[in-house]
C-alpha cells in the first residue's frame, strides 16, 4: 500500500514580547474563528482562552465542545459565535467524540476523500469534563494518540450549574458544595488534582503543557505546539470565572498572572521527545499568596492556617519547579506570621461574643 | 453554528429558528447583541505625555520614540520636523527637559531622549532632500531679525507656510547662538551649516553682516516688508561690576565664546584663568578654556554648593572630571593688577534669592583673598542690546514688551526668542527659543490671514501617574549610554565630546519608552478582549475599534492597558447612539429585528419552484 502523504499545518511559533524592554504583541494573525454575540459573564476567562486558543489555530479548525460553560452559554438556540465547525458533545464523551473526528480525518485522507491539510482538531473541555467525568475518555483519546489538541480550560469548578465544587477546586475554596461553616472552616479540604501532571505521566507519548491567561503569548505558543504536534497533545489552562472566584471582572487577566506569580498554577511543558519536564518558565516575580487570595471573595472566609496551608502547598510547587524560595515565602508558611488574621479557634470565640 | 461549506437553499436563506446565517468578524453572531449588559464603556482617549507637555516646542517625542522603535526611522524624523527645524543640533545641545519629565525617571532611569533625536537628526543630515518642503506662496514678505534658534525656527515656520523670508544677521556667519554660544565640541559647525543650508533650501534668503539699527532702521522694516520677526537675542554680557573691570586680560563669556565660534578670536589665554558664573554658559566657558591652552581652570560662584548652581548636573560632572576646580560662595569685589589683571580679590558672598536688582549679598567686612590668576571670563548673564527700537515696546527690564501672542502692540511685528523670555521664568534654553520662533510664526500668519489670535492653551491631562498605566508589561531596563571621549584626550581638541548612538542603541533606547496615555497599537487590548469585541482592520495607532453592540463593559481592556491609554466612561455620559432602559432586549434590534421584518413581508414573496 502506498503511503500517504498528510499535509499538515506547521503553524509558526510567535515571539514572546515579555522578554523584550517593551511592551508590543508580535503581528497575531486576522481571522477570527471566535466571534462577538455570545452569552458568557463579562470578564469571562474561558471566553478568554477561546478567543486565543481559536486565534492561535486558525481557520482551518474543527472545534469539539462537551458540555460546559463554553458549550451552555455559547450554543442557545443553535446560534453560536463559532466561525468554524463546531459539534457539541456529552460531557462525558469529549475524548471518543474528539478521537472520532481525528479519525475521520485520517480516513478520510486515507481515502482520497479529503484533500486540504490536516485540520487543526480542538476539543475544549472543562474541567469537570476533563477531570471527572469525562477523565476516561480523554485518557483513551490520549493513549490512542489520535492527531488532536485536548484543551482543559480550567476554571475551577463547575461554573454554569451554579458554582458546584470539581476535583480541580483548590484547597479553601467555596462553592456551593463545599460551603464553608463550623465544621469545616476552610470550606474545601482536599487539594486538587494534578490533572496535567496525571496526563503526562499516563501518556509519555503526547505533548502537555500547562499555561495561563495571563501570559497570552505563552499560551497561543503552547497552542501551536500541541498542534503541530503529530499525535495527541493536552493543555490544562487556567481561565479565572467570575461568578465562582467573586472578583472584579477588570482582574481576569490580571489574576492569570497572580496565580502563576503565587506558585499555585506551576507553567510547565512535557517534551514527549526527551520524556522530560521543561520548568523554564519564569514569572516576573514570585509573591505569597495571599496576594492572589485576597482578590477572590470565594476564599474571604480563610483564617490565617489555611492561608499558610495554601502557602505550604505553593512552595511544594516552587520546589517542584527548581526555584529557590525566598525567605519571605518561607515565612509565610506559619499562621503566626501571618498579621491581622485571626486562627480558627479565636474567630470562632469572636463570633459567639458578638 | 457554522454553515461554512454547507449549501442551503435560498429559501432557507432567511434567518428564522433553527437555522441562523453564519456568524462573521464585521457582525459578529448578531442575535444577541450583549451591548446593553454595559455600565462602562471603554473609550480610547489619548493623553499627553509629559515629554511631549515639557518640550520647549512640543515635540512628538513618544511619537517619534515609538516609530523609531518599529524601525520607520525617516517617518520619525519628518514627525520631528514639524516642531524642530534642526533635530541633529537639538539633539547635540539641547538641556532636554523632556529627561527631565520622563515617567520612566521615576520607575529606572530616564529615556535617553536627546540621543535618540540626535540619531534623526544625522539621519536626516545624510538625505540629499530634506523631507520638507516649503509651502505655497502668499507673495507676502517677512523679516526675521537674527538667525540664532528662534530666528531660524520662525523662518522655518513661516517658509512652510508660503512667505517670502529674509533673515538679517549681523554676524558675517549665520546661526546666532547656536554657533557663537555653542563651543565646536558639542556642536560641530559642519552640523550648523548643513541645517543652514536645509533652510536656505527652503526659499529663505540669509542676509549676514546686516546689523538692525545700523544698515537697516526701523522704519525700512516696517516699510519694506509686511511684517517682521524680532528674534535678536541678547547680546551684551552682564558685568560684576567690580572695580577695575576694564583691564587687559578680563573676557566676558558670550563674546569669548562666539569670537571663537566665528573664527574670529585673537584670544591667548595664560595658563591661570577664573570663570566667575555658575551657570551653563560659564560652564561652556571653563572647557573652552582648557582646550585654548589655559592650566589650571577655577570656577568661582557664589552659589554656596554645587546643587545650588543653575547648570545641568551631567555638564557639570563632565566638566570636573576635564579637571575644572570649583571655589563655592565668594564674589569678586575687585579686578587687581597694573594695566593686566594680575589677582582677583575675593569677598564671601551668597546669593540672597531676591528678584531686585542685586540679589548677591557681598559680606564685605570679611577679610578679602587675594586669588592670583593670568586671566578672567566673566559669564553672569546677557542683556539686550534694543537702541534702535521705539521707546514703547521696551520694558523696564530692557527686553521687548510684547502681549502674550508675542505680538508688539497692534503691529504685524512680533519678537521672540531670549529678547522677551529674560524675566519670564522659563529658563533661556534653545529649545524654549525653538518653541517661541515657532508660536510666533503661527500668531504672525494668523494675523496676516485677518484670523483671531488664540492663546496657547494648556495640556489638561499630562499622565504623571504610573498607577495611571499598567506597570506590569514593562520590565526595568537600564538606560543605554552614551559614550563620551575619555577627559585625558578632550583638552586642546574640539572633537565632539559625546558619541553618537549607533542604529541599535537608537531602537534599543526607544523600546524603553512606555508610550504614556498614548496608545501604540501594542494590540494588547485586541488580544485579552474576551467577546472578541475590539476589532482593528490595520494595525496602527487609534485604528482600533469597539464594537458597542457586544462589549459587556468587563474592562479587562482598560486594566490591562500598557500605555494608560483606554479609560472607563459611565454609559450615561453617552447621549447619543444609546438608548437604554428604552428598549426591552438590546441596544440595536440586531437580528431579531431584521428577522421579524422579513418573515412580515414572507407571504408577499412569490412562491418558488423547489
Amino acid at each position: 500500500m502506498a503511503t500517504i502523504e498528510v499535509q499538515r499545518q506547521l503553524l509558526p511559533i510567535l515571539d514572546s514580547p515579555n522578554q523584550g524592554a517593551r511592551f508590543y504583541n508580535p503581528e497575531l494573525p486576522s481571522s477570527e474563528p471566535f466571534v462577538p454575540g455570545h452569552r458568557t459573564c463579562a470578564g469571562c476567562g474561558p471566553s478568554i482562552q477561546y478567543r486565543m486558543t481559536s486565534k492561535a489555530a486558525g481557520d482551518n479548525t474543527i472545534l469539539v465542545g462537551p458540555t460546559g460553560c463554553m458549550y451552555v452559554a455559547n450554543s442557545s438556540y443553535l446560534c453560536t459565535p463559532y466561525n468554524v465547525p463546531w459539534a457539541h458533545t456529552q460531557i462525558g464523551s469529549a475524548g471518543s467524540f474528539t478521537a472520532g473526528v481525528a479519525a475521520a480525518y485520517e480516513a478520510m485522507i486515507r481515502k482520497g476523500k479529503w484533500k486540504g491539510a490536516f485540520p487543526n482538531i480542538i476539543c475544549e473541555a472543562g474541567d469537570g469534563s476533563a477531570s471527572d467525568i469525562g477523565l476516561a475518555s480523554i485518557s483513551g483519546a490520549l493513549y490512542r494518540n489520535h492527531d488532536c489538541l485536548i484543551i482543559c480550560y480550567d476554571n475551577e469548578q463547575y461554573a454554569n450549574t451554579g458554582i458546584q465544587a470539581s476535583s480541580r477546586t483548590p484547597y479553601g475554596g467555596m462553592t456551593t458544595f463545599s460551603p464553608p461553616g463550623p465544621e469545616v472552616p476552610e470550606g474545601k479540604k482536599l487539594f486538587p488534582k494534578d490533572l496535567a501532571r496525571m496526563m503526562a505521566a499516563g501518556h509519555p507519548h503526547c505533548y502537555v503543557a500547562t499555561a495561563s491567561v495571563g501570559y497570552p503569548i505563552d499560551l497561543m505558543n503552547k497552542v501551536r505546539k500541541g498542534l503541530n504536534h503529530k499525535g495527541a497533545a493536552y493543555l490544562m489552562v487556567y481561565t479565572p470565572c467570575q461568578k465562582g472566584f467573586v472578583y472584579e471582572t477588570p482582574r481576569s487577566i490580571d489574576l492569570g498572572r497572580l496565580v502563576v506569580e503565587c506558585g499555585l498554577y506551576p507553567m510547565w511543558e512535557w517534551n514527549p521527545e526527551k520524556r522530560a519536564f521543561d520548568y523554564s518558565f519564569r514569572p516576573a516575580s514570585m509573591r505569597p499568596v495571599s496576594e492572589y487570595l485576597k482578590l477572590q471573595g470565594r476564599f474571604g472566609h480563610l483564617h490565617a492556617e489555611h492561608i499558610a496551608t495554601l502557602q505550604k502547598f505553593a512552595n511544594e510547587q516552587w520546589r517542584m519547579m527548581g526555584v529557590a524560595l525566598p525567605e519571605a515565602l518561607i515565612h509565610a508558611t506559619d499562621a503566626k506570621n501571618l498579621v491581622n488574621m485571626a486562627a480558627a479557634a479565636e474567630a470562632e470565640a469572636v463570633a459567639q461574643t458578638l | 453554528m457554522s454553515t461554512k461549506g454547507t449549501r442551503i437553499p435560498e429559501r432557507l436563506q432567511i434567518p428564522f429558528a433553527g437555522i441562523t446565517p453564519a456568524p462573521s468578524q464585521e457582525k459578529g453572531q448578531d442575535l444577541f447583541p450583549t451591548g446593553n449588559w454595559r455600565s462602562i464603556r471603554p473609550v480610547y482617549r489619548d493623553k499627553l505625555p509629559p515629554c511631549n507637555n515639557a518640550c520647549g516646542t512640543n515635540e512628538k517625542i513618544q511619537g517619534y520614540l515609538d516609530l523609531v522603535k518599529r524601525g520607520k526611522y525617516l517617518d520619525a524624523y519628518a514627525l520631528i520636523k514639524e516642531d524642530m527645524p534642526f533635530p541633529s543640533v537639538t539633539g547635540r545641545v539641547c538641556y532636554h527637559p523632556c529627561e527631565q519629565a520622563c515617567n520612566r525617571g521615576k520607575y529606572d532611569e530616564a529615556i535617553s531622549i536627546r540621543a535618540v533625536e540626535r540619531f534623526l537628526g544625522d539621519l536626516g543630515q545624510a538625505l540629499t532632500h530634506d523631507v520638507v518642503k516649503a509651502g505655497k506662496s502668499n507673495g507676502k514678505k517677512v523679516a526675521v531679525v537674527g538667525s540664532g534658534p528662534a530666528g531660524h525656527s520662525a523662518a522655518y515656520q513661516l517658509a512652510r507656510l508660503g512667505y517670502t523670508v529674509t533673515i538679517l544677521e549681523k554676524s558675517p556667519k549665520a546661526g546666532g547662538l547656536n554657533r557663537g554660544g555653542i563651543p565646536d565640541w558639542v556642536l560641530p559647525q559642519n552640523v550648523l551649516d548643513r541645517e543652514i543650508e536645509r533652510l536656505e533650501q527652503l526659499g529663505v534668503t540669509i542676509k549676514t553682516n546686516v546689523e538692525v539699527g545700523k544698515d537697516v532702521t526701523w522704519d525700512d522694516l516696517k516699510k519694506n516688508y509686511d511684517a517682521c520677526v524680532l528674534a535678536v537675542g541678547l547680546t551684551e554680557p552682564n558685568s560684576v561690576r567690580a572695580e577695575g573691570e576694564n583691564k587687559d586680560g578680563v573676557l566676558y563669556g558670550l563674546p569669548f565664546l562666539r569670537d571663537i565660534g566665528m573664527g574670529t578670536s585673537k584670544v591667548k589665554l595664560g595658563a591661570r584663568v577664573a570663570v566667575i558664573g555658575g551657570g551653563n554658559t560659564a560652564i561652556d566657558c571653563a572647557r573652552e578654556a582648557l582646550r585654548q591652552g589655559a592650566v589650571e581652570v577655577t570656577m568661582i560662584t557664589v552659589e554656596a554648593n554645587p546643587q545650588e548652581m543653575p547648570a545641568v548636573p551631567e555638564d557639570l560632572h563632565d566638566m570636573r572630571e576635564e579637571g575644572v576646580d570649583l571655589m563655592h560662595g565668594r564674589a569678586v569685589t575687585a579686578v587687581l593688577g597694573n594695566g593686566k589683571v594680575e589677582a582677583l580679590q575675593l569677598h564671601p558672598a551668597r546669593f540672597s534669592g531676591a528678584i531686585n536688582a542685586s540679589p548677591i549679598t557681598v559680606d564685605r567686612d570679611a577679610a578679602a583673598q587675594r586669588f592670583a590668576v593670568d586671566n578672567v571670563i566673566i559669564a553672569v548673564g546677557q542683556r539686550a542690546s534694543l537702541k534702535w527700537l521705539p521707546d514703547e515696546f521696551k520694558t523696564e527690564r530692557g527686553t521687548i514688551k510684547i502681549d502674550r501672542f508675542g505680538r508688539l502692540g497692534d503691529t504685524n511685528i512680533f519678537a521672540a526668542g531670549d529678547i522677551v523670555q529674560l524675566g519670564s521664568g522659563q529658563p533661556l534654553m534653545v529649545v524654549n527659543a525653538v518653541g517661541d520662533g515657532k508660536r510666533v510664526a503661527f500668531n504672525l500668519d494668523k494675523v496676516m490671514r485677518g484670523e483671531a489670535l488664540q492663546p496657547r492653551t494648556i495640556a489638561v491631562d499630562v499622565i504623571f501617574d504610573l498607577n495611571r498605566m499598567n506597570m506590569t508589561y514593562f520590565p526595568h531596563f537600564p538606560r543605554v549610554q552614551q559614550e563620551l571621549l575619555p577627559p585625558a584626550s578632550r583638552k586642546k581638541t574640539q572633537d565632539e565630546v559625546i558619541q553618537a548612538f549607533t542604529e541599535e542603541a537608537a531602537v534599543e533606547e526607544a523600546n524603553r519608552c512606555f508610550s504614556c496615555g498614548t496608545c501604540n497599537a501594542c494590540d494588547n487590548c485586541y488580544l485579552v478582549c474576551p467577546e472578541p469585541c475590539i476589532a482593528r482592520s490595520e494595525r496602527s495607532n487609534g485604528m482600533y475599534k469597539i464594537l458597542v453592540d457586544y462589549c459587556k463593559g468587563c474592562r479587562v481592556c482598560i486594566e490591562e492597558c500598557p500605555t494608560g491609554c483606554l479609560e472607563g466612561v459611565p454609559e450615561l455620559d453617552f447621549d447619543t447612539g444609546v438608548v437604554r432602559m428604552d428598549t426591552a432586549f438590546a441596544i440595536s434590534p440586531g437580528l431579531h429585528g431584521r428577522q421579524a421584518e422579513e418573515l412580515r413581508n414572507l407571504g408577499d414573496r412569490a412562491a418558488k419552484n423547489i
